[in-house]
C-alpha cells in the first residue's frame, strides 16, 4: 500500500468535500471539519479497495465511518449531522460508472449486431448495477448511524442544556 | 381568561408553517421538520398533527383546551439548500423550548436569521470548481484534464446560477449547466482527439448531483416516510435524466464514444 498516493487522495477528497459545503451554504465554523472528515472517510474507502475488500462494501464502510464522525462532529461543532455527512459524501459518488452506464443505453439504441450487443448489454447493466448499488450503501451508510444515534442525542443534550443554568 | 396570555391561534400555526416551510426548502428531511414542530408547538402547550409532502404543508394544532383548533396549508416553494439556516433553525428551537420564547419574539429572530448566501459568488464558483478537478484527479486524471475539469465545472455553475435567475424550469436549469460543463470538455477533446479526456468528461458535470434529496430520500423511507422517500426518489431520477440528457448532446455534437 502507497501510503503517500493515500494521503494525496485525502487532501482532493478534502477539497471536493469543501467544494460542495460550500455549495449548500453550510455555517463557517463546520468547513474545517467537513475537510477533515471528507478526506478520513473517503480514505478508508480507498483503504480497503486496495485490501480488495470489494467497492459496495468499502464504500459503506467509508460512508459509515463518515455517518459516525458526523455525530461526533454535531456535538462538537453543534449544527446537526447531516451538515456534515452530505458534503463529505459527495467525493464517493459514482461518477465514471454511471456515465458509462449512461454511454452503454445509447450505445445500445444504435447497436444493430446481436453479438456485440449482448456484451454491450452486459457491460451496461454491470456498470448501471455497480452505481446504484454505490449510491444505496452510500445512503445507508449514513443514516443508518443518525437512526442508531438519533434517540440518545435527544436525550443526552436536554439534561446538559438544564444543568448549564 | 388564561386564553388571553397565550397566543392568538393564528400567530402560532402560521409561525409553525413558516418554520416547516423554511426547513423543507433549506433541505431538510420529512423527520427534521416534523420533530422540530412538534417540539416547538410542545413549548406552548399545544398538540400538533402535521401531514408534510413534497409541496404542501399542512398542519392541524389542538390547544390544551380541546375547543380551540387551528387548521392551514403552506405551499412550500423549490428547494434551495442552505444547511446554515436549518442549523439556526435547530438551535432556535431548543432555545424556544428552555427560554420560553414568546411568538413576537420568534417571528423578530426568524426575521434576523440569515437568509442569504453565505458565502461570495465567485468563491463559491471557484471552489465548487476546485471540488470538480479533486474528482477528476480522484478517477485518474492528470493536470491538463484537471484544469478543462475546473473550466467545465466553473462555466456550468455559472450557467445554472444565470438561468435560474432567469426563473427557468428548474430541470431545464440542469439541463443547461450540464451541456455547457460537458461541451466545453467535448470541445477540448474535439480539438485533441489523442489526448485521453474521458474522466475530465465524467466528472465535469459531477456537481450537478442531486446529493441532498438522494440522502434524504433514503432516510425518509428508512423513516418510514414512504410517499415522501419515493417523491424525492423521482425526483432525483428526473434530474439525473436532465444530466444525462445534457451530457448526450454534447457527446452527440462531437461525436464521442
Amino acid at each position: 500500500m502507497d501510503y503517500l498516493a493515500l494521503l494525496e487522495k485525502g487532501i482532493w477528497l478534502g477539497c471536493a468535500g469543501v467544494g460542495f459545503a460550500v455549495l449548500f451554504n453550510v455555517p463557517r465554523r463546520t468547513l474545517g471539519v467537513i475537510y477533515l472528515i471528507a478526506a478520513l472517510g473517503g480514505m478508508l474507502k480507498f483503504y480497503f479497495l486496495s485490501l480488495e475488500v470489494g467497492l459496495i462494501l468499502s464504500t459503506l464502510s467509508g460512508a459509515s465511518l463518515i455517518g459516525f464522525a458526523s455525530i461526533l462532529a454535531a456535538h462538537y461543532r453543534k449544527s446537526p449531522p447531516m451538515t456534515f455527512a452530505l458534503p463529505a459524501l459527495i467525493p464517493m459518488i459514482p461518477g465514471l460508472y454511471a456515465y458509462k452506464a449512461m454511454v452503454g443505453i445509447m450505445k445500445l439504441t444504435a447497436e444493430k449486431d446481436p453479438v456485440a450487443y449482448g456484451k454491450l448489454f452486459f457491460e451496461t447493466v454491470n456498470n448501471g448495477l455497480s452505481a446504484l448499488f454505490i449510491i444505496l450503501s452510500l445512503a445507508a451508510g449514513v443514516a443508518i448511524p443518525m437512526l442508531i444515534a438519533r434517540k440518545e442525542t435527544v436525550k443526552r443534550i436536554k439534561p446538559e442544556l438544564v444543568l448549564e443554568k | 381568561m388564561e386564553i388571553v396570555t397565550k397566543p392568538t391561534k393564528y400567530e402560532l400555526g402560521e409561525m409553525l408553517l413558516e418554520i416547516g416551510s423554511l426547513l423543507m426548502v433549506a433541505g431538510a428531511n420529512t423527520e427534521r421538520v416534523k420533530v422540530t414542530i412538534s417540539r416547538i408547538a410542545g413549548a406552548f402547550e399545544c398538540d400538533s398533527q402535521l401531514m408534510i409532502t413534497n409541496h404542501a404543508l399542512m398542519i392541524t394544532l389542538t390547544y390544551n383546551s380541546k375547543v380551540k383548533t387551528f387548521t392551514s396549508v403552506k405551499w412550500v416553494p423549490n428547494m434551495h439548500l442552505n444547511f446554515n439556516l436549518i442549523a439556526d433553525i435547530s438551535a432556535m428551537s431548543w432555545k424556544i423550548v428552555e427560554e420560553k420564547w414568546s411568538v413576537e419574539r420568534i417571528n423578530t429572530e426568524m426575521k434576523l436569521l440569515n437568509k442569504k448566501a453565505l458565502y461570495p459568488r465567485f468563491l463559491v464558483l471557484f471552489l465548487v470548481a476546485l471540488a470538480g478537478s479533486s474528482f477528476c484527479r480522484l478517477m485518474g486524471g492528470e493536470t491538463v484534464e484537471m484544469i478543462v475539469c475546473f473550466v467545465g465545472t466553473f462555466l456550468g455553475l455559472y450557467v445554472r446560477q444565470e438561468s435560474m435567475k432567469m426563473h427557468f424550469n428548474f430541470y431545464l436549469c440542469v439541463f443547461f449547466a450540464a451541456f455547457t460543463s460537458s461541451f466545453i470538455v467535448g470541445l477540448y477533446s474535439f480539438l485533441n482527439p489523442e489526448a485521453e479526456s474521458i474522466h475530465a468528461l465524467s466528472t465535469s458535470v459531477l456537481f450537478l448531483i442531486p446529493g441532498v434529496p438522494m440522502i434524504n430520500s433514503f432516510s425518509d423511507l428508512i423513516d418510514g416516510n414512504i410517499l415522501n422517500g419515493t417523491t424525492r426518489g423521482v425526483n432525483v431520477l428526473v434530474i439525473a435524466f436532465a444530466i444525462a440528457l445534457g451530457l448526450m448532446t454534447s457527446l452527440l455534437i462531437f461525436n464521442l464514444h
